[in-house]
């Protein structure tokens, strides 16, 4: 047996020849509660899993920030807080053993019009239940918390959700599902964003998935 | 295509050796007529007959199967035609053929149908044959009526369901980019979902059976067996109603 | 998975190689197999302007998971992760900053004989790999309880080490921890032992190898 190699060298190795899939190709949309039904329909009929049922799944997701140093004015605003969220499964079966997912998501890329989707740094964690603890004490504030109820299908590696906004106290957050399409690839995958145009594609008039511009949403007004 | 190919040569083979059998067989029935006519009983000559009709079952029956390449796509073209007598042909038929010439051509060329397709050919024609020219015209009716119903039975369902559907993209959106705006900013930014405390955050209190290191944050002993046990929710309610753990 | 007990080696005037090499010798004459390396190493993540520290360390035994202790003075926090963690760790670079001068790892040859697992770990800080001294990991595997077994180990690290077997139950166990019931004392001795108590023996080596060496800083 060789020597074993120190986990952060070899991280950093697989970092570099991009085989750790960091980069979540994204569409958005949505669909009105009363038009869901023939969404998954429709995508019962294009995804992989059509034998089964659509997965079902319902998490709790809370969202934290962790801000840069406010000593430094300058370099706080050089640096944008980082959101980490804390994603835990609250459907049946859930037991001590299933762990939590706390989710790096980072800032969203636009890119040029020939890029079909949003691209933005993605990374997902398995945790023990420690981690909402771990991250308070660790500076981060809880910025928001929500419900996602939905369904899940595939289609190759692309990953498509269909899922329901609950605030906390369960009221639900618009009277549509959101819709998302996404792939998780290592850097430099962008023909995988080529397919996931085409999938879109297949899913209009009934949703328009297309990339959405963070910035410019943000300054709509709230 | 290569395989392809070398399935054909195989069948080619396999054919070739039937068909010397054949001949083998055919030459020796020819042979007992010609030397042994007067010795010849009627047995032996059946059980030569049953040997001839035997291979050629075999032959058809190769023919066929359905994995044998089709043979049928291939086509034979005579391409040179002559009316000298050609001494190779003399040879290789045995002095059966000397010749290749226009008049021959055909007969030993000429395709023939299947003998089952044959047969059903023949049974059709005479049936069509024996049909009085008023029960034909009377059939031709028939036909005409059911399958105009037919046709009209699926333009209607076709203009029912164009209407319908031009309905439904007309007056039903099936999404609303507003609903998507709010969407996309409660799940990127939290926007409409901005923690205002209440009771809330008891959602990340783990159910797990200990939680490793010193920190506590159920009120329930650690130190007791709770294996897949909840934590109770009103104690956690209470907990957490007066301020959020994570604020 | 079994329960682990770490404890120093004191060297006597020996050289790390030298102790190593002997105490290996010792192992394969009771009918130890040698099964390949270890490795254990921790990371140090300190706030720019706070006092949090956040412990990031590897298992060689766990190649898949990374345990993290987060110190804030008060109380320590652990986390057991995936490896993408560490990826997580650089993402906070301006919040929180590696310090490499004094990260730690011991590492070694790793035996089997029968139910006990023994890795010999040489400790070495920073990337000079200054050597530190020398961390023996007994692991009984059928047993997940330290108070079960806590007298085997013992009797077993007396064998292997004779008067530098340590006597006393390591301070890790018997530390009484905060408990929300005042009449009830709680501590690991008595709890099912857990990958993360592994590693929290050494965190606690660790920082005193550390603390010997190292300005007050730390």
């Amino acid at each position: 047996m060789d020597q074993p190699a120190a986990a952060m060298d070899s991280l950093l190795q697989a970092l570099q020849v991009n085989i750790i899939p960091n980069q979540e190709y994204l569409l958005q949309g949505s669909v009105l509660d009363t038009a869901v039904q023939r969404v998954l329909h429709r995508l019962k009929g294009l995804c992989d899993n059509v034998e089964s049922a659509p997965e079902q799944f319902s998490d709790y997701e809370a969202c934290f920030s962790l801000g840069s140093p406010v000593t430094d004015q300058m370099q706080a605003q050089q640096q944008p807080p980082l959101f980490l969220r804390v994603i835990r499964k609250t459907s049946e079966p859930v037991d001590a053993g299933t762990p939590f997912q706390l989710r790096y998501i980072g800032n969203p890329e636009l890119g040029d019009a020939k890029r079909p989707t949003l691209v933005r740094a993605s990374f997902d964690i398995a945790c023990s239940p420690t981690i909402c603890d771990f991250l308070t004490e660790m500076g981060c504030q809880l910025k928001f918390e929500y419900t996602i109820r939905g369904y899940l299908f595939r289609k190759g590696r692309m990953k498509i959700s269909v899922s329901k906004i609950f605030k906390i106290n369960q009221e639900p957050i618009s009277q549509s599902y959101l819709v998302e399409l996404s792939v998780l690839a290592p850097s430099g995958h962008d023909s995988v964003a080529e397919d996931m145009r085409i999938f879109a594609e297949k899913l209009k008039p009934l949703v328009l998935l297309e990339k959405i511009d963070y910035k410019r949403l943000a300054q709509m007004g709230n | 295509m290569q395989r392809e190919e070398k399935q054909l040569e195989m069948f080619l083979d396999n054919s070739l050796i039937k068909l010397n059998d054949l001949k083998k067989a055919i030459g020796q029935m020819i042979q007992k007529i010609e030397m042994e006519h007067e010795r010849i009983n009627w047995p032996q000559f059946l059980d030569n007959f049953a040997l001839i009709s035997g291979h050629l079952a075999g032959l058809s029956k190769q023919l066929a199967l359905e994995y044998t390449p089709q043979i049928s796509r291939l086509t034979v073209l005579p391409l040179f035609l002559s009316p000298d007598v050609d001494e190779h042909l003399v040879q290789i038929t045995e002095g059966r053929l000397p010749v290749f010439a226009a008049e021959c051509v055909p007969d030993y060329l000429r395709t023939k149908p299947d003998p089952t397709m044959e047969s059903r050919m023949n049974l059709h024609e005479a049936k069509a044959n024996a049909l009085t020219n008023e029960t034909a015209a009377k059939q031709v009716a028939q036909y005409t009526k059911i399958v105009s119903h037919v046709s009209d039975l699926i333009s209607k369902a076709r203009d029912e369901w164009e209407i319908e559907s031009m309905n439904r993209n007309a007056q039903m959106p099936t999404y609303s980019q507003a609903d998507t705006h709010t969407l996309v900013k409660a799940v990127g930014m939290g926007t409409n979902l901005a923690v205002t405390g209440g009771p809330v955050g008891n959602m990340l209190i783990p159910p797990g059976p200990r939680m490793p290191g010193p920190v506590q944050m159920s009120s329930v002993s650690p130190n007791l067996p709770q294996m897949g046990k909840l934590p109770s929710s009103i104690k956690t309610n209470i907990k957490s109603a007066s301020l959020h753990p994570y604020r | 998975m079994g329960v682990t007990i770490l404890t120093p080696y004191p060297l006597q005037n020996k050289s790390g190689a030298e102790a190593i090499e002997e105490l290996s010798k010792r192992l394969l004459a009771l009918g130890a197999t040698q099964a390949g390396q270890f490795l254990v190493d921790g990371d140090i993540f300190e706030h720019s302007f706070k006092k949090i520290k956040i412990h990031v360390m590897h298992n060689s035994e766990y190649p898949a998971s990374v345990f993290s202790i987060l110190d804030n003075g008060q109380k320590q926090i652990p986390l057991i992760t995936d490896l993408i963690f560490d990826l997580l760790m650089l993402k906070v670079n301006p919040i929180y900053s590696s310090k490499k001068m004094i990260k730690i790892e011991s590492k070694g040859p790793r035996f089997e004989l029968g139910d006990f697992l023994v890795k010999l770990g040489s400790v070495t800080m920073s990337q000079n790999q200054n050597f530190k001294g020398i961390l023996i990991e007994v692991d009984y595997r059928p047993c997940l309880v330290p108070a079960f077994c806590w007298d085997l180990i013992k009797e077993f690290l007396q064998g292997l080490l004779g008067q530098q077997a340590p006597t006393a139950i390591p301070g890790y166990f018997t530390n009484t921890l905060p408990s929300n019931n005042p009449n009830q004392h709680y501590h690991r001795f008595n709890d099912t032992y857990q990958p993360i108590d592994t590693v929290q023996q050494y965190l606690e080596h660790f920082n005193n190898y550390r603390k010997q060496s190292q300005a007050p800083t730390i």
